[in-house]
């Protein structure tokens, strides 16, 4: 899009309300945001602002005397600089203030709940589909302790019990470690700030849950992973990208079996992953609606149409992007770009 | 995990039939085999029915292979597979599922297909070892 075609906003105050001002705005390739300005220099809002590129002042007067700006968004909710703006309105400028600003912040709140819920109801409706693995990885090891136990109760060689034994103990932590996962991925993601996360670390943990959800039998694994790789964002909204984009995957060679390769790598100031699959592909003509919601071409009852929307709506709102790259029994990859963060393999969860 | 070597059954004189167990993860198959070696049953192992076809059609399988107890969920030849094709090469050899996904339909299916037993793990000893009982009973009906 053109720069002089683009809304030009200005935004004043940086507290919360700001901040998810900023965010929301941000990924709304109409508009432009000049600036953002408060008074606090260590508002949350300016800090964003500068990782977003955005320019940052605490110079109310300048800002709103930009060139060209058609909308000036208060959210300061001081009723001094309400009356500040409407005596020094500059000409062609609207001026968003007062209780219609605060109910655009309400509005911006209730939106990002719905997205939560709208997540979490895809992640459980998900879940459904990992009864079989689930089963298959609880009920090995329990056969496993029950043929054991039965023979525990027998045997008279020391040794073999003592080896028996522990290998009892051995599967119980396996079967717990799947309980473990599992609820660690279904709980509602955290609304933790964001903070850095190492990718390569959530690919591997995402492996882990997506076994349950897919067969990954006759699946040839390839991993291409850039130490240090990290991204800015809510762990376990990543975690749920990386899940679905796995699991899809591995459906798509369901039938026949392929390659998936999972890669991450950083360069010039920008973080990417990609995830790729020697299945099936996606008809050219289906590529445009993937990332739409209630999209599906599974069986009815098999998917929810919400997992790929979820996913575009994770990677936007971490400022990244998605790509998708597809022919037909040849394969599918998905691009996902961020930008880099400085990583450190600590500081991100595990 | 080594082989256990379970003072309870020493050597294994007494062959009361041959058992082909085939699982993807080794620790059922041994312990399966520890189960069933204790009735002085002789066990083979195969680690997906791909295996478990090339096991019956090597040597003296052929003929000696009384019962085969089967996964469902495995690499390369899955269960379903694997059993499709012994009810077509082998019929005379009973079978018997052992899956960690109890599933109905499945269930019934492969019972109609004249599977012996369709058994759940975990399973106790005893009732696994009185499913094989049956199958060698229908085995020896077949032999007839």
């Amino acid at each position: 899009m053109d720069s002089s075609d683009r809304t030009k906003v200005a935004i004043l105050g940086a507290g919360r309300g700001g901040r998810a001002l900023l965010d929301l705005l941000h990924q709304i390739p109409s508009i432009e945001i000049v600036g953002i300005a408060d008074r606090d220099p260590a508002a949350p809002g300016l800090q964003r602002a500068q990782e977003l590129r955005v320019p940052v002042t605490t110079d109310v007067t300048t800002l709103i005397g930009t060139q060209g700006i058609s909308l000036i968004m208060d959210v300061t909710g001081d009723p001094e600089m309400e009356r500040y703006l409407r005596a020094h309105q500059p000409p062609d400028t609207d001026i968003l203030s007062g209780s219609a600003s605060r109910l655009l912040w309400e509005l911006v709140q209730h939106e990002s709940k719905l997205e939560a819920e709208l997540l979490q109801a895809e992640k459980l409706a998900g879940i459904g589909s990992f009864a079989a693995g689930i089963a298959h990885d609880i009920n090995n090891p329990l056969q496993l302790i029950m043929g054991l136990a039965e023979n525990l109760a027998e045997e008279r060689n020391l040794t073999a019990v003592h080896e028996q034994a522990r290998d009892i103990i051995e599967a119980v932590k396996r079967t717990s470690a799947i309980c473990r996962d599992l609820t660690r991925y279904s709980r509602r993601a955290s609304p933790h700030e964001d903070m850095s996360v190492s990718l390569n670390g959530k690919l591997d943990e995402a492996l882990k849950i997506a076994r349950y959800a897919s067969s990954f039998h006759d699946i040839e694994m390839v991993k291409r992973y850039q130490p240090g790789a990290a991204v800015k964002g809510n762990p376990d909204e990543l975690l749920h990208v990386f899940v679905n984009l796995i699991t899809n995957a591995v459906h798509a060679m369901e039938q026949v079996g392929g390659t998936l390769t999972l890669e991450t790598h950083v360069l010039d100031g920008q973080v990417g992953i990609r995830i790729s699959d020697t299945g099936s592909g996606i008809a050219p003509d289906k590529i445009p609606e993937i990332f739409e919601p209630f999209f599906t071409t599974k069986a009815p009852g098999k998917g929810t149409g919400l997992g790929l929307y979820n996913v575009k709506t994770i990677v936007n709102k971490m400022h990244g992007v998605i790509a998708v790259d597809s022919q037909i029994d040849t394969g599918t990859t998905f691009t996902l770009t961020f930008p880099k963060v400085e990583s450190a393999e600590q500081g991100c969860l595990p | 995990m080594s082989e256990y070597k379970s003072g309870f059954f020493v050597g294994g004189e007494a062959c009361n039939g041959r058992v082909l167990v085939v699982d993807d993860e080794p620790d059922i198959r041994k312990v399966v085999k520890m189960t069933l070696q204790k009735a002085g049953y002789d066990v083979l192992e195969a680690e997906n029915g791909e295996k478990a076809i090339e096991t019956i059609n090597s040597g003296e399988n052929r003929l000696m292979l009384d019962v085969m107890i089967c996964d469902i969920r495995m690499p390369k030849v899955n269960g379903i597979e694997a059993i499709a094709y012994f009810r077509n090469n082998y019929p005379h050899v009973p079978l018997i599922v052992l899956t960690g996904f109890p599933d109905t339909d499945m269930a019934t299916s492969f019972l109609r297909q004249g599977v012996v037993d369709y058994l759940v793990k975990p399973v106790e000893g005893e009732k696994l070892r009185s499913a094989v009982a049956r199958a060698m009973e229908q085995r020896e009906l077949a032999r007839l």
